[in-house]
């Protein structure tokens, strides 16, 4: 008698252990896939303030046509990426192109002053924060989930969860791997 | 070893926070093994008494933290279009964090401050004095918002209800014991006459001295929170000099929040209490300049992944 209830109470535990690790597991990967889409909100943000940016440079500096060019083609091709990296790279091309623009910018003190320019400055910064943000906490969370996934015990029931490990979100250019800095 | 980065630190805090509310409930012990040893069996009946005592009175308060905090300290809740570039920064933080949003609030007052509040992240509030928000640039605003953010996260209203019900429970116990001496010490001695004298006055010694004993870890615990929540901020921000900057800011100036109670002094950025405060035991802020070497050594490990 006695028996079969320890034999039962060591299957119980058993089960208890088993279904922490594993929820353990699929929380983690459901928290990248989250964090995942708010960098997509935040880039669809940022997105939609670029063609009021680009009108509102031209107005003022019409001639400087590639780097408009520039800017709505990287805005164009980031609409098909659907993978992390592509994503990601797509991220990158718009944050370059951003920073070019905000260069042409500097050169045009009319344009500075402008009241359009000045109201869009403050929601260019936050969203440029926000962007960056987005992409920190996703890394923060795949490393989490990583970490589970390479390490005993998580590692014993990371293939019954059919969770493995997954990609960082990284961005080519090294200067935006920074602190967000959008100057004007 | 590693305690400079905010990894780190964050670990290092909390195992001492662990450590103090251990010292907490061994205290409880202490008192309850003493007035055993003073008073005999007869006693064990008021120990839930006091427990329940504080358990009462501060459940309450942790639970309507909320809205009792905004009531002491006269803060006011903010819209978004209030203060849209405020609420800008707060979004951005709420990003890094993963934390829900929290209700804003500012309390009218030229000294800059700041603090946290709720029961859970769910029911947070966060306030800034006007001083504050005219004083700090948005790095300085960034690292303020993610030091009250993190206290946030991290719970620190639940860990300070924890503390203060212990310290209650310690600060009753000995109350009502103390005065059980006074009227009923003579019973004792014909109860068990078999007492050590030593372990009797080192108990007597015990129950006068614990509530002593409780403020300091409960104040000891408050300043790990603080040293906690600032390097959680760094972990959210990444951004240890926005932080160091605003804390000094907070340190050249001079002017006090104009308290309508010290009973929420704790809660405060930066302690409206300083130049009154007896000892560096009993503050409830490691001291200004601590906090600022601590940033100042994160910062020199250069920017982190």
């Amino acid at each position: 008698m006695s028996k079969l209830l320890i034999a039962l109470a060591v299957i119980v535990v058993l089960i208890l252990i088993l279904v922490t690790f594993y929820n353990r597991l699929i929380r983690l990967n459901v928290a990248v896939d989250e964090a995942f889409a708010q960098i997509e909100v935040q880039l669809k943000r940022r997105s939609d303030l670029i063609p009021n940016l680009v009108e509102t440079v031209k107005g003022y500096a019409a001639h400087e046509s590639a780097t408009f060019e520039k800017v709505i083609s990287a805005r164009a091709k980031a609409t098909t990426a659907t993978t992390v990296a592509d994503v990601a790279k797509a991220d990158g091309a718009i944050t370059q192109a951003l920073r070019g623009l905000l260069a042409v910018a500097e050169a045009y003190p009319d344009l500075k002053a402008s009241s359009n320019f000045l109201s869009l400055q403050e929601e260019l910064s936050t969203t440029e924060n926000k962007v960056s943000f987005a992409r920190q906490f996703y890394n923060d969370n795949v490393r989490s989930l990583n970490t589970a996934v390479k390490t005993i015990p998580t590692s014993f029931f990371a293939p019954m969860a059919k969770v493995s490990a997954r990609e960082f979100y990284e961005v080519e250019d090294p200067q935006s791997r920074q602190a967000p800095n959008v100057k004007f | 070893m590693d305690q400079v980065s905010f990894r780190g630190m964050e670990s290092a805090n909390r195992r001492k926070t662990f450590l103090l509310l251990a010292g907490m409930g061994a205290l409880v012990w202490v008192v309850v093994f003493s007035a055993l040893t003073y008073f005999g069996q007869s006693t064990v009946g008021i120990v839930p008494i006091a427990v329940g005592i504080a358990l009462i009175s501060v459940w309450g308060s942790y639970y309507a933290s909320d809205s009792i905090v905004l009531k002491m300290t006269g803060a006011r809740l903010l819209q978004e279009s209030d203060n849209p570039k405020l609420f800008n920064v707060i979004q951005e933080v709420v990003i890094a964090s993963g934390l829900p949003m929290p209700k804003v609030a500012v309390v009218q007052d030229t000294a800059p401050n700041a603090f946290a509040t709720g029961r859970n992240p769910e029911h947070a509030v966060i306030a800034f004095t006007t001083g504050l928000l005219d004083a700090m640039d948005r790095d300085q605003l960034q690292g303020v918002i993610a030091h009250e953010m993190s206290h946030v996260g991290n719970r620190d209203t639940l860990v300070s209800a924890v503390a203060a019900t212990t310290a209650g429970a310690i600060a009753l116990l000995s109350d009502m014991l103390t005065r059980m001496m006074w009227f009923g010490g003579g019973r004792r001695n014909n109860r068990d006459s078999n007492g050590n004298p030593i372990a009797l006055v080192l108990s007597l010694v015990v129950l006068i001295l614990a509530p002593l004993a409780a403020v300091l870890l409960k104040s000891a615990i408050s300043r790990r929170r603080e040293a906690l929540a600032d390097a959680t901020a760094v972990s959210f921000t990444r951004n240890p000099a926005g932080l160091r900057s605003a804390l000094e800011v907070l340190a050249a100036d001079s002017t006090v929040v104009h308290q309508r109670s010290t009973a929420v002094a704790h809660i405060w950025i930066e302690s409206p209490l300083d130049a009154r405060s007896v000892s560096k035991l009993f503050a409830t802020h490691p001291p200004i300049e601590e906090r600022i070497a601590a940033l100042k050594a994160m910062e020199n490990l250069g920017p982190s992944k």
